[in-house]
């Protein structure tokens, strides 16, 4: 891509359950921050591209351009970009798109999702969306799913039990140094290995929660001219696969990330190897095995012994930092807005800006956003310049 | 909402299916049903390929997960899918049952 896109602001609500929160305050929240970021008025912003899944099936409310635009007093075009769980990330490539084709030079992305308004049951029927019509008639939920993906890893791999649950612990241990976390705790494995079970082997404590949360950036066309430092989009690829997992190639892989990871290392020009912090999609335990394995971080069945030993945990021995934000499992998972929250956690962490949970001389990340059971994948690498 | 003219459209695959033999590849145990299932829970959930190579998610009846394991084999039925809402529509579609247990 000719066009040099800097991300020049970022801005995140907490995540986490907020009844008293509307998605109106969130998004307001969420873009002013962004906004005083990048050192702009909202009057600069020249287009939005909203992320956000479930607003029509649970709240009844679509059209959340318009919604947006006036909730943030701009005429803006603004339009939402859907593809479940991966809506944010999808809406980041569209918003690049819109710069590199020379019509916009400053635009913002706004992943927002309210989740806590409806019962469990419903929030579980509602993310069946993301799946095939055969899945919802079966019964299935993106807990069954996942697990019908970890039963073959484990059967195939000799993937354990307790190597899911080390996922967890990981993941938890970054959330407790991120002030915006849904979970601040540590959480022994012990506790996750005794948690209920959701769908066999997923036990409640394998599975990220119900989340509510709003996460913005602010792209601009970098002008060849300047030579301050800043953050810059280097790569954004996107890969789709079989909506159901039914009709998919193999139960041991996400293809789809495979193929978006493989095509992104080559529009970047870099191997796995010279990723220092990566924010993958855990929306379950063994989401975040595969997706290591996927994004050729290791190899095919080795994640989950890896994670066991401790790698990819902040303050290992150097290696990538997997998740430092505490990844959808421990930061939570407000679905539009994951794939957005993963772009800030990145974009703060190469500007030295996470405190306890800062990976140091952080100056490659990845972001991984899967939508549904792995039917889109999209992969983002960032640098700072 | 379920509408009865997509199930309705959707029928004809139903008769294509019924009968078919299958193998159980993945199995698991769905405990946190969804809307529409709550009735029905736990349940087994699974993925069944055929003899053609075609594959399909279904969940299995007559059936508490203690016997089940891949390989095992079973035969599609028709069985009601989502629980009926107020408007009172009785959704039926496929579902398995393991081959043993129809001798019984």
């Amino acid at each position: 891509m000719d066009t040099r896109i800097a991300i020049i602001g970022t801005g995140m609500t907490h995540f986490g359950e907020l009844w008293g929160v509307s998605p109106r305050q969130l998004a307001s929240d969420a873009v002013s921050q962004a906004v005083v970021d990048a050192g702009l008025t909202k009057k600069d912003i020249q287009g939005i591209f909203v992320a956000n899944m479930l607003s029509g099936m649970l709240g009844l409310q679509g059209h959340l351009g318009a919604l947006f635009a006036e909730e943030l007093g701009i005429q803006v075009p603004a339009y939402t970009v859907e593809g479940a769980c991966a809506s944010g990330g999808l809406a980041l490539h569209t918003a690049m798109m819109s710069i590199a084709s020379g019509k916009y030079d400053t635009v913002l992305v706004l992943g927002v999702e309210k989740m806590t308004d409806h019962s469990p049951e419903e929030v579980s029927s509602a993310l069946m969306g993301a799946g095939s019509n055969e899945e919802r008639l079966a019964g299935a939920t993106f807990p069954g799913l996942y697990a019908l993906l970890a039963k073959s890893h484990m059967q195939k791999f000799g993937t354990t039990e307790r190597h899911l649950a080390s996922v967890a612990v990981k993941n938890h241990f970054h959330a407790s140094l991120n002030p915006k976390a849904q979970f601040q705790k540590s959480i022994p494995i012990e506790t996750i290995l005794k948690s209920p079970l959701v769908a066999d082997p997923l036990k409640l404590l394998d599975c990220s929660p119900v989340t509510d949360g709003a996460a913005a950036v602010i792209l601009q066309r970098k002008k060849t001219s300047t030579s301050s430092h800043c953050v810059e989009i280097c790569a954004s690829q996107i890969a789709t696969d079989t909506l159901g997992l039914a009709n998919r190639s193999s139960l041991l892989e996400l293809r789809a990330t495979r193929y978006a990871a493989h095509a992104a290392y080559i529009e970047a020009g870099i191997t796995p190897k010279e990723i220092d912090i990566v924010e993958l999609h855990d929306c379950f335990t063994i989401a975040e095995i595969l997706a290591i394995e996927d994004c050729g971080f290791t190899e095919k069945g080795e994640a989950g012994k890896m994670i066991e030993k401790g790698m990819f945990t902040l303050g290992s021995a150097k290696r990538t930092v997997v998740n430092s934000s505490g990844g959808l499992k421990a930061c939570g998972h407000p679905v539009g807005a994951t794939g957005v929250k993963q772009i800030v956690e990145l974009a703060d962490q190469l500007r030295g800006r996470c405190g306890k949970r800062q990976v140091k001389h952080a100056h490659i990340g990845m972001a991984h956003n899967v939508g549904g059971s792995g039917a889109t994948a999209v992969v983002h690498i960032v640098k700072s310049v | 909402m379920i509408s009865p003219v997509k199930i309705w459209r959707n029928q004809k695959d139903i008769t294509k299916m019924l009968g078919k033999i299958g193998t159980v590849i993945a199995w698991t145990i769905i405990r946190v049903p969804p809307t529409g299932f709550m009735k029905q829970a736990p349940y087994p959930l699974a993925l069944i390929t055929f003899d053609d190579r075609t594959r399909i998610m279904v969940q299995i009846v007559d059936c508490d997960g203690s016997n089940l394991e891949i390989g095992t084999k079973v035969r599609l039925v028709v069985r009601k899918t989502i629980e009926t809402t107020e408007d009172g529509i009785i959704p039926y579609g496929i579902k398995a049952k393991p081959i043993n247990k129809l001798l019984s």
